[in-house]
């Protein structure tokens, strides 16, 4: 338990790629990755897909905790506000990832690790654009750092 | 103040006379000089211990969960607010409760008075709203109260009960045009690196004595997340990142929920400054989602509701 | 026994001579208040401050320890037991109640046939300087639980201020080591001796609280049911401050973490007010209760201890009195037994 390596940067390996790990709902957001798959569109192989029933379902324990555990970077995607396979689950969530996401930026964690978006089962194209620009967004950071727990 | 004493111990007196309580919750002489510790009585013929002074700085809504007993407590205008966020959150059952307002214009803060008495010890002192007089060894000092208050107590804009049964004295004078977001302002118009040093030094103390969490009204889960095994979210010892996480989720757990009555900042036996995080979680809460905790006690819970018109700018 | 004397601006080089050989910690100026912290150099000492925030237990018996690692070797798992094989070690400027704490935890965690290896392995290289009390705080009261506040139990060098300077007193053979090579020291005069003695006894008169203790365990032996119980609790949050601040609380909690490697047991500060202390695997819990807990921690320090070990677990030092968010004040929760 190195207590250093909280706020140490270490250094970058050459060729070094983010590993992102991404809680996809079920209804929209996963299907729409599996279009995009389907469609043989190619984007970067960086993220780690967790399949969850509902972006409610990704509470602030879960990113916090990817965090601490060195994911370099974090994405959430939900249906579209409206349009929700439980109603409103994603309209509970948006409040709750607000929250997170500026007090997050509060203490100092870069807002571009941690990532939401809306997509529909239909946004296969969208998918893939999107893990390229959070993918980008995460490499032009570095590993993570903060909030990593020591070795 | 001092017409007050016996205000506070009629209506203490005829609370428990008439049979509208069976418990009275106040605040008595502690042991140690400028202090004062709850107090609980159940016999009219014990209300001569009840005092109100700007040492009563404790958070009396806490003793209010889990009770089943009909309850008077004296609260002060950030120990209505909790009191009203538990029973909005179904805590606390309204009905049970006799909420005896008292007029509050800050308690006092003992960290800030034994950091100008240079590690002299105060044997005695007296308090009131004017002046705060210490008797050590061989020193006296007056110190003007306004100047020794809790930082939450100088960006006070809820002196008053927003919901009361009695109130003791007048209503005090509000000041509704504090400036309650400065430190919070300061940190953000640091660089993230700043920041992040900050919360680094500040929470490096911490030994997880949970006092911060214990003495909070809102703090009252049967197993808190720092207990759950299965899965164990985050670490219990002091490793730095599992102490940063620890405070930065009880700051999220209280967004919209803490009243900043700066009772953890108070309680921390390493003088962590909590309220930097905490204020931040409420200033979120109030420029997103217009919410002030603890104003009503029929609104619901701001993270327990939603609007279709809600903020999503950081969605990509 | 040799008591000699030092003036105090020679102090930072003697504890810098003892860096040379030891790993020295002392009280430090920690902005806000004193803490225990390991020195790289006698001048970082600081020695007129008040007594720590928390105890020296917190060297020894730290608030997070990890007790075994194990990791994925090639051959299977192997299992490491961290030790410290470096220099002995020694703490400076601790008080005699924070001494007599040290003597307490010993005998839990080297008591009968199993010694706590974590704690003996820097308990048994571990040398105490003493700093003798001459100015007790309202809150002390090292008297009236059986020590002083010139107490010598635990302590293997005694050191009085005396002024401007400090009069060495070498208790013990460790004491001896010590001094070892240590220059600039001379013997204390007939004067020396009696001006140290006479602080001694202003320091006792100066204890403010006289606490009635003759009794208080077998009193407390036939009180499990009595009513006072009740309300002695109310104000108690059941947060850890006391505990984890008293120099003879040793409770502690064990878990797993694992880590890239493999996994890491850990040891850390528990705490009898906690909740779940008591909660077992079953549900339930036999503490279920503020009243329950609070009633533990009483029996606990002024009768199942000292019937145990012949002496109360408490070395009153007052650190529960003064940080308690609530002012919860276990002298008066002894008051309130006797006089029931």
């Amino acid at each position: 338990m190195e207590q250093g390596s909280v706020s140490k940067k270490p250094a970058v390996v050459e060729e070094w790629e983010p590993r992102i790990i991404a809680f996809l709902c079920n209804w929209c957001s996963y299907a729409g990755a599996d279009l995009a798959g389907i469609s043989r569109i190619q984007y970067p192989p960086n993220i780690r897909v967790v399949r969850v029933p509902c972006s409610s379902r990704v509470s602030p324990y879960f990113i916090i905790k990817s965090l601490q555990r060195g994911w370099d970077g974090v994405l959430v995607s939900g249906c579209h506000p409206g349009e929700c396979h439980y109603i409103s689950g994603n309209l509970i969530a948006r409040r709750r990832f607000a929250v997170l996401k500026d007090m997050l930026e509060y203490i100092g964690v870069e807002p571009d690790r941690v990532n939401f978006s809306w997509i529909s089962a239909a946004e296969g194209e969208r998918f893939s654009k999107l893990v390229r620009e959070v993918v980008e967004k995460v490499k032009a950071l570095g590993p993570a750092h903060r909030l990593v727990k020591g070795e | 103040m001092e017409g007050l004493g016996n205000s506070i111990k009629e209506a203490a007196e005829r609370l428990l006379n008439e049979g509208d309580v069976d418990l009275v919750i106040g605040y008595e002489r502690g042991t140690t000089p400028l202090r004062s510790t709850p107090c609980f009585i159940r016999d009219s013929g014990d209300v001569d211990r009840l005092i109100w002074d700007p040492t009563c700085d404790a958070n009396l809504a806490k003793y209010l969960i889990g009770q089943d007993a009909k309850i008077g407590v004296f609260v002060k205008g950030c120990d209505a607010r909790s009191a009203v966020v538990c029973i909005a959150e179904g805590q606390i059952d309204r009905d049970k409760v006799v909420l005896i307002g008292l007029p509050c214009s800050g308690v006092v803060d003992r960290k800030k008075i034994d950091s100008v008495l240079d590690g002299r010890e105060i044997l005695d002192a007296t308090v009131d709203e004017e002046k705060i007089t210490v008797r050590g060894e061989d020193f006296e000092e007056e110190l003007p109260t306004k100047n020794f208050l809790c930082d939450s107590c100088l960006s006070c804009r809820h002196r008053t009960p927003t919901v009361y049964d009695i109130m003791i004295g007048d209503t005090p004078t509000e000041e509704p045009d504090t400036d309650e977001y400065a430190e919070v302002d300061e940190l953000e118009s640091m660089t993230a690196e700043e920041r992040w040093a900050h919360f680094v030094e500040e929470l490096s103390s911490c030994i997880r004595c949970y006092s911060c969490r214990n003495v909070c009204p809102m703090c009252y889960c049967k197993e808190c997340f720092v207990d759950e095994t299965m899965p164990a979210w985050f670490g219990k010892t002091n490793d730095l990142s599992d102490t940063m996480i620890y405070h930065i989720v009880r700051s999220l757990h209280l967004a919209g929920r803490c009243v900043d009555c700066g009772a953890c900042s108070r309680s921390c036996p390493m003088g962590i400054d909590l309220r930097t995080l905490l204020k931040k979680g409420e200033k979120i809460v109030k420029e997103r989602f217009s919410f002030e905790a603890g104003m009503d006690v029929e609104e619901k819970p701001v993270m327990s509701v939603f609007k279709q018109e809600d903020s999503e700018e950081f969605v990509i | 026994m040799k008591i000699k004397i030092v003036d105090k601006k020679e102090v930072p080089a003697l504890i810098d001579r003892l860096i040379e050989r030891y790993r020295v910690f002392a009280p430090v100026d920690a902005g806000k208040y004193a803490r225990l912290m390991e020195v790289a150099s006698g001048s970082e000492a600081c020695l007129e401050l008040q007594n720590p925030k928390l105890s020296s237990k917190e060297i020894l018996f730290p608030q997070t320890e990890i007790i075994l690692r194990i990791k994925k070797g090639e051959e299977g798992l192997e299992t490491e037991e961290p030790s410290e094989n470096d220099k002995d070690w020694v703490l400076f400027g601790v008080h005699p109640c924070d001494a007599k704490g040290l003597v307490l935890t010993d005998k839990f965690f080297a008591s009968g046939d199993y010694k706590d290896k974590p704690y003996m392995d820097k308990r048994g290289k571990t040398s105490i300087v003493g700093l003798a009390c001459n100015h007790p705080r309202a809150t002390c009261f090292c008297a009236s639980v059986g020590g002083s506040p010139f107490g010598k139990e635990g302590i293997d060098i005694l050191l009085v201020d005396l002024g401007e300077e400090y009069l060495i007193e070498i208790l013990t053979e460790r004491g001896e080591r010590m001094i070892e090579g240590v220059h600039g020291l001379r013997d204390a005069s007939d004067d020396d001796m009696a001006r140290a003695e006479k602080m001694s006894e202003e320091a006792e008169k100066a204890l403010q609280t006289d606490l009635p203790i003759e009794g208080l365990s077998e009193r407390l032996e036939g009180m499990f049911e009595d009513p006072l119980w009740d309300k002695v609790h109310l104000k108690c949050v059941g947060c850890g401050v006391c505990s984890y601040l008293c120099p003879t609380c040793w409770c502690f909690d064990i878990i797993d973490e694992e880590t890239s490697t493999g996994v890491e047991r850990i040891r850390l500060w528990d705490t009898c007010q906690f909740t779940q202390f008591t909660l077992q695997g079953s549900g339930f819990n036999p503490r279920p209760s503020g009243k329950e807990r609070m009633r533990q921690r009483i029996m606990h320090k002024f009768c199942y201890f000292p019937k145990e070990y012949g002496v109360l677990a408490c070395t009153g030092c007052g650190r529960c009195v003064r940080e308690c968010p609530v002012n919860q004040d276990i002298r008066e929760t002894i008051k309130e037994i006797m006089s029931v």
